[in-house]
């Protein structure tokens, strides 16, 4: 599969009465990879996806999903290749589950029988039930089928285990990890799940206020980014640090830890100068990249104290 | 298959309001012998002084007159009343709900991430209504002559035919009303309620202005009164539909979900 965008958009604005949802939303999406679209509540996921799938407008900015924009009779090839899951997990309640399955398929004349049958007995859903008695478990394990089912190339998930317990998030993961892997198609998916992001994505993007704050490889941005703690005999001194490519300082007690990006070297080298008694540089996780993305006022080199 | 989804959403209201009209329709013509046998008290109380000064006894006589063979018996009591107030509220009823109801209760993404458009998921829920429509305009007046004999009565096929077209010409007109307003709001009660106080309007106009007799032509008066169907009647019942349906379409076109 080739690794040029399968999601493109540039500038994208959506503005609902008086609440701007994007404001200049820049945002790719490679082809092929698992890519997880992180923000915090009302950050614009949800709004994204829904322009990207053609179900709002955009205000103004572009948004391509396979080259195509998403209103109008290209909406509908997009929406061809591609299989959606709301958060709601809402489907027809009047419908059995074998009778939206039978819906769902009439569209895709690439649909996967085998893949139906398959997910029908690993997920334990009774074809007869009517939808409206399913939990709320089953309905996303429906839905997931009705989309794994597709023959898609794009998967556009939003918030895929919201409502779920551990053990029901992760079955359906695996799912969708075994389904990717064996049918190379591209996951698109919203979460606030850090943990789930971090164990399925490759790619991610932060978004906060409607902007993309963080985008990139996943690998590449744990090598980017690390943490450095200080460690002083007595209380730690109140720092400033100046170099390019530092995120957040924090001092407890004895301790300062620095967040630091790019330019890590030349953090290393002005913090060393403060002569700490241990000084060690680690690895951060997904989560703490994510916490200093959407905290603005972390954005700026501001000595804490959290003391 | 979005035929068959439209069927399932409108199943229920269509069944029950083919039953009932149909119920209606052959009630009225199992009291045809009950109300002749009326009819002498009848003209008694319109003769009453009372009746007379209030005017009510012209309206009284004139009822009568009508309803004095099975023909005018029928148009007066099935054609004239039930079917076309029962009617009109039924098209209503069918005519609401569809994709921003969806919306309320959640299902509406799923529907909008099926790669078709969304003028063909209005056409889907508006072919189906409108045959549904057509079948509870159809089947309660062909259900008279079918009846009519096992009371000794007659009425013919072509007038029920004539009655029936005359009836979901006019429906479609409240129909498309009740699906326009069904993009605009994203409960089923508003649509409802407005759609039904604009008709219960223009009832009460069309008794001051003639020219809005939108229901004379749905219960086929002048085709009951000179054999001949109301062709301008049905050509601006057509035309107002029409443009119902398609501000229906461009609003839900215009429309975030």
């Amino acid at each position: 599969m080739s690794n040029g965008p399968v999601i493109e958009t540039a500038g994208l604005w959506k503005r609902y009465e008086d609440v701007e949802a994007l404001r200049g939303l820049d945002l790719q999406v490679p082809s092929g990879s698992i890519f997880g679209f992180l923000g915090k509540n009302g950050a614009g996921k949800t709004t994204t996806i829904k322009v990207l799938l053609g179900m709002a407008r955009p205000s103004r900015g572009e948004a391509r999903v396979f080259g195509y924009a998403p209103s109008g009779h290209d909406g509908v090839e997009i929406r061809r290749r591609t299989a959606f899951v709301s958060d709601e997990k809402d489907l027809y309640d009047y419908m059995t589950v074998a009778e939206i399955v039978a819906f769902t398929r009439s569209f895709y004349p690439r649909w996967r029988a085998d893949l139906e049958q398959q997910y029908l007995r690993k997920f334990d859903l009774p074809p007869g039930r009517d939808i409206k008695s399913l939990s709320r478990g089953m309905r996303t394990k429906l839905a997931m089928l009705l989309a794994l089912c597709r023959g898609a190339e794009l998967l556009m998930l939003d918030e895929p285990t919201s409502g779920l317990d551990p053990a029901m998030a992760e079955e359906v993961l695996q799912a969708l990890v075994g389904h990717v892997a064996a049918q190379e198609s591209t996951v698109f998916f919203s979460s606030h799940q850090l943990a789930e992001v971090e164990q399925i994505a490759d790619h991610v993007a932060i978004i906060d206020r409607g902007q993309t704050v963080v985008s990139g490889a996943l690998d590449d941005l744990r090598a980017k980014y690390q943490r450095i703690r200080l460690v002083f005999d007595g209380n730690a001194p109140e720092i400033r640090v100046h170099a390019p490519g530092t995120h957040r300082v924090r001092r407890q007690g004895r301790v300062i830890t620095v967040l630091s990006s790019s330019s890590g070297d030349a953090v290393i080298e002005e913090l060393r100068g403060y002569r700490p008694s241990s000084f060690e540089v680690s690895p951060v996780s997904l989560k703490d990249i994510f916490l200093d993305s959407v905290r603005a006022e972390d954005r700026h080199v501001v000595a804490q104290s959290v003391a | 298959m979005l035929w068959h989804k439209a069927w399932l959403e409108t199943r229920w209201r269509f069944i029950i309001a083919l039953l009932i009209l149909t119920v209606l329709a052959g009630g009225n013509v199992y009291e045809y012998l009950a109300t002749q046998r009326l009819l002498p008290q009848a003209i008694a109380t319109a003769e009453t002084p009372a009746a007379q000064a209030t005017g009510l006894g012209g309206a009284i006589r004139e009822a009568i007159e009508i309803q004095k063979d099975f023909r005018g018996y029928i148009w007066y009591q099935t054609f004239r009343q039930n079917l076309t107030q029962m009617g009109v509220f039924f098209a209503i009823l069918l005519g609401c709900g569809g994709l921003l109801h969806e919306s309320s209760k959640g299902s509406a993404l799923f529907t909008l991430s099926l790669p078709v458009t969304r003028k063909q998921l209005l056409g889907a829920r508006t072919g189906t209504g409108l045959a549904q429509l057509f079948a509870i305009a159809m089947v309660p007046p062909l259900a008279i002559p079918i009846l009519a004999p096992s009371i000794g009565q007659h009425f013919t096929i072509v007038d029920a035919l004539a009655h029936g077209i005359c009836i979901f010409v006019v429906a479609a007109v409240f129909f498309s009303l009740a699906a326009f307003l069904s993009t605009l709001f994203t409960d089923i009660w508003r649509p409802l309620l407005i759609a039904i106080a604009i008709a219960c309007g223009i009832a009460i106009l069309s008794t001051v202005i003639p020219q809005l007799g939108i229901f004379s032509v749905m219960n086929g008066e002048s085709y009951f009164k000179t054999g001949s169907l109301p062709w301008a009647g049905f050509l601006t019942s057509a035309v107002i539909a029409t443009a119902l349906l398609y501000s229906a379409a461009e609003t839900l076109e215009r429309r975030d979900f």
